[in-house]
């Protein structure tokens, strides 16, 4: 290691770059190109929040957003949620029958977890499966057919014109789409338990484990998710270079890195919310 | 009405084609008429190029959970039962999903992208006229390292995450290392890791049809490569969800 370390700094001009030279130097590209994309990213978000507050405002863009994001995400969203519905009670319920066999606090249980966490959690995957794929490939098309740099030409402001409406749109109608997807989830669930596991849905209906800091918790999440998941698939539908498959990879990069963004604000407000309400 | 009988339409026209497909897959087995370079360097673009974000992903998902857990757990002081409870779910129902729903996004959105540029500018078309078969060259390769790798991604991030939970539960909840992996292996049994596993080779075939054939049905230049990969990765997530469903009862 040492040796090579000493011939690819001394004489690397001759020979060819040795292992370690080439692991520095990959560790190197791919520190700059990180911090590199880190600045660009940390400029979009910026200027994107900047914009939503004095940009400009143009009739509709905003409303055309909110029926592309949350309308026709609306089947999708309600056939996954009602199987996930399913899936967490049939779960539970068998769990419990093996141990205690009491299903009467597995509804409280339940709607606890779904205000709390899943519906939003699992919901905003989907969201930004769908609606960050979307975003992405709108974007990434435009890029590559020179519209955006015909924006520019125009002085318009890419971000002002096609991040913020959708931005906005994505804060309100994730917010909606997730408490519908809760409804969905509930209702299902309840069904599952009063037919598979004959629970009686007056007592599966059992809110007294929710409070408010579960509510907040959730709506902390949506809003989180739902200002996450746009802009960074609009940066990742931004930066799309090359023809058709340039813009098949940033729907690529939009969905992986919107999933993750989820992920880990996800993981950051449920810390965050356990060490100040609960611990 | 019109709109309810079109979509209806469009989605059995989706669903035939995806059967075809894989009826013509099934045929490329018997012989066995497959590319084998091709099968090795996708097994590696799909594997080893998922391995990074397949792991980050995996310590997050094993961390929530323990932080989910962790209000009842402080509640109840069940401090023995998170490593049962992290453990569950995860080897049967998160880890296999939320690792497929990564792989469907950076592999198969990726596969889609990569077969429609090629519809797009005609190469499909070109290795036709070199009477080269497009199914056994391009598409059976490509369909079975999906499978063969998400496998792999799932066992691997499964270990992940379980580790990320049990250094989430001591550092956030003080529970020892040891007294959660002995949660884990005493009160789980191997059918609770098979029926992941399972799952997990479901929806690589999930993922696989699905992106191989939104990846040949792209119409109309880069808008449409953008537009296909959106299906794909829309279809491949209803897929997932809908296979679970009925795989939870099936194994049950």
């Amino acid at each position: 290691m040492a040796a090579g370390a000493r011939a690819a700094s001394g004489e690397g001009a001759r020979r060819e770059p040795g292992r370690v030279h080439r692991f520095v130097e990959g560790l190197g590209t791919s520190a700059v190109d990180g911090a590199r994309a880190a600045r660009l990213f940390y400029s979009i978000l910026i200027r994107t929040l900047y914009y939503s507050v004095r940009g400009r405002r143009e009739k509709g863009a905003v409303l055309r957003a909110m029926y592309q994001i949350g309308n026709r995400s609306l089947f999708f969203i309600t056939v996954v949620m009602g199987f996930i519905g399913m899936i967490m009670v049939y779960h539970s319920c068998t769990q419990v029958n093996r141990i205690t066999g009491d299903l009467h606090l597995v509804g409280a249980t339940f709607l606890q977890i779904v205000v709390r966490d899943f519906a939003a959690s699992i919901g905003a995957t989907m969201i930004a499966t769908r609606v960050g794929a979307g975003i992405a490939a709108e974007i990434g098309s435009m890029v590559v057919t020179d519209q955006v740099d015909a924006l520019r030409m125009c002085a318009a402001e890419p971000i002002d014109y096609l991040i913020v409406p959708r931005f906005k749109a994505s804060v309100v109608m994730t917010t909606v789409l997730i408490v519908w997807s809760m409804a969905v989830m509930t209702v299902i669930g309840m069904l599952t338990a009063w037919g598979m596991f004959d629970v009686n849905p007056r007592i599966f209906w059992n809110t007294s484990m929710v409070d408010y800091r579960d509510l907040t918790m959730g709506l902390t999440k949506c809003l989180a998710f739902g200002a996450a998941i746009p802009i960074v698939s609009g940066y990742c539908g931004l930066t799309t270079f090359g023809g058709a498959e340039g813009v098949g990879w940033a729907t690529t990069r939009a969905v992986v890195w919107s999933i993750f963004a989820t992920i880990l604000l996800n993981f950051v407000i449920s810390t965050v919310g356990f060490y100040v309400f609960w611990a | 009405m019109r709109r309810v009988g079109r979509g209806i339409v469009s989605v059995s026209q989706q669903a035939g084609g995806i059967l075809v497909l894989l009826a013509k897959i099934l045929r490329r087995f018997f012989p066995p008429d497959i590319d084998y370079f091709e099968f090795k360097r996708n097994l590696h673009k799909m594997g080893n190029k998922s391995l990074f974000i397949v792991g980050l992903t995996a310590v997050f998902v094993g961390a929530i959970m323990v932080v989910q857990a962790s209000v009842y757990v402080q509640q109840f002081s069940a401090y023995a039962f998170v490593g049962w409870g992290a453990g569950f779910v995860i080897l049967r129902e998160l880890g296999p999903i939320l690792i497929a729903l990564m792989f469907s996004g950076r592999v198969g959105a990726n596969n889609t992208a990569e077969l429609g540029t090629m519809v797009v500018t005609e190469q499909i078309d070109g290795l036709r006229a070199l009477s080269i078969d497009p199914i056994s060259y391009l598409i059976v390769p490509r369909f079975l390292s999906m499978i063969l790798m998400l496998f792999a991604l799932t066992v691997y991030g499964n270990i992940i995450a379980l580790f990320g939970a049990a250094a989430f539960g001591q550092v956030m909840l003080g529970i020892e290392i040891r007294v959660f992996f002995s949660g884990v292996t005493t009160m789980l049994g191997p059918w609770d890791l098979w029926i992941g596993l399972i799952k997990s080779l479901a929806f690589g075939l999930i993922i696989a049809l699905s992106s191989c054939y939104y990846g040949l049905a792209v119409r109309g230049g880069a808008p449409g490569v953008g537009r296909a990969v959106n299906s794909s990765v829309v279809a491949s997530a209803v897929g997932i969800f809908v296979a679970d469903y009925f795989l939870t009862f099936l194994v049950d």
